[in-house]
């Protein structure tokens, strides 16, 4: 079970459907391991619902109806043919495959690789990361200039705050200073996005985060 | 409000009226029930694609949705979403499809909306567990009617004009320190923020 969650205000921005895709996939990747936070979701569904009865209405027309009607009478697909299998598979899996360890890594010092996959998101600003820390290895002490989001994909990382385990989620800015750990047996494979890129604060200067804040 | 969640809400009597009539569509393709919701809802979602800058794809929009609703609704489970949430959903995830096709090929998105923003029901796996999903659209009714005028403009520009914290602030000319205590505040007493702390 995990132990850090995204905050309410984060959550509220998913519901509503205002994240950029980077975020919203950190945030269901969340939402698939934490029950918890899937019902907190739940009720701020709900909250869209009830914002959006409480608003003014815009006139709709018969005649749109019949188009539906028309459009729905020559749908190939049938209703039950709508199925779940699209979704069968996690949007991780689609995007990076069944196996972390085989993507391209590129080493950045001893203990750390990473590997940008930003372009997988055409249209958004952000700067996408995968970052591996190796199990038992440190990661430099640094700090972030800009606010980012990382989750954990595989294994756990440790610092001053504590420790963060698989879907555990974590929001850093500038404030925050750490010198991260990998924990257990495992690498340690996180996903962060960046709104900004990293501040150049030590020796390191191509470093990125969790591991470099 | 847990005595409230305790109460068994089985009963048919509890599932609100576009329950029914969703899962009528879902079960025998009701058309008399599908145009209720369509009387319903389609006025609100075409105001939804107005207010949140998809005016001149309003009613496209609106067609959209209700396509998706009569292809899913043998999916829908109004003990995971009551149909007024399921359909906020709908529309909500419609928009942003939208949105992403004008921005970019098919080719090019690799992540349906759908992986990313899930309809409640969708994911088979999940438990139909609470009771709290059916309760939280009556608390959030309730609820609502006490906030401050300030805080519920908040929302409303966050949901319906798809504004983020910091361009409500701008829009506003508040400090963003204050929107989010505003919005703070308001899912405090809707119950999102004690939530947090029962982890
Ligand atoms: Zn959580």
């Amino acid at each position: 079970m995990t132990r850090h969650h995204p905050d309410s205000l984060t959550l509220m921005e998913y519901s509503a459907g205002n994240l950029t895709e980077p975020h919203a996939l950190c945030i269901r990747l969340h939402l698939d391991q934490c029950p918890h936070c899937c019902s907190r979701v739940d009720t701020l569904d709900s909250l869209g619902a009830v914002m959006m009865e409480h608003q003014p209405k815009a006139d709709v027309s018969e005649s749109m109806f019949d188009r539906i009607l028309s459009r729905i009478d020559s749908d190939v697909e049938k209703n039950d043919v709508v199925r779940r299998d699209v979704h069968r598979m996690s949007p991780l899996q689609k995007l990076l495959g069944e196996d972390l360890d085989s993507l391209p890594w590129k080493r950045q010092l001893g203990d750390v690789s990473v590997l940008d996959i930003s372009e997988r998101f055409p249209g958004q600003s952000e700067q996408v990361v995968l970052q591996k820390l190796a199990a038992g290895g440190k990661a430099p002490a640094h700090t972030h200039r800009g606010e980012e989001t990382t989750i954990v994909l595989q294994g756990a990382f440790a610092d001053q705050k504590g420790v963060f385990n698989q879907w555990d989620f974590v929001v850093l800015n500038d404030q925050d200073e750490h010198k991260p750990v990998a924990v257990g047996c495992e690498d340690c494979i996180t996903l962060s996005v960046l709104s900004a890129p990293v501040k150049l604060t030590g020796t390191f200067t191509r470093m990125l985060n969790p591991f470099i804040r | 409000m847990s005595t409230l969640e305790q109460k068994p809400a089985r009963a048919e009597g509890r599932k609100d009226p576009w329950s029914q009539m969703l899962e009528k569509v879902g079960k025998n393709q009701d058309r008399q029930a599908y145009h209720a919701l369509f009387e319903h809802f389609g006025p609100q979602i075409k105001y939804y694609a107005m207010a949140n800058g998809l005016a001149s794809h309003a009613e496209e929009l609106v067609q959209e949705v209700f396509v998706s609703i009569w292809r899913r609704s043998c999916l829908y489970d109004w003990r995971k979403a009551a149909a007024s949430t399921w359909i906020f959903t709908i529309a909500r995830n419609q928009r942003i499809d939208m949105l992403r096709k004008m921005k970019r090929t098919s080719a090019e998105m690799q992540v349906e909306t759908e992986d990313l923003w899930q309809i409640p029901g969708d994911n088979e796996d999940e438990p139909v567990t609470s009771l709290h999903r059916l309760m939280s659209e009556r608390r959030i009714r309730e609820s609502l009617s006490h906030l401050p005028e300030e805080q519920i403009t908040v929302i409303a520009k966050v949901y319906m004009e798809n504004k983020s914290h910091q361009m409500v602030a701008d829009e506003l000319d508040i400090p963003l320190g204050t929107v989010k205590s505003r919005v703070r505040l308001a899912l405090n007493k809707l119950k999102v923020i004690l939530q947090d702390q029962n982890v």
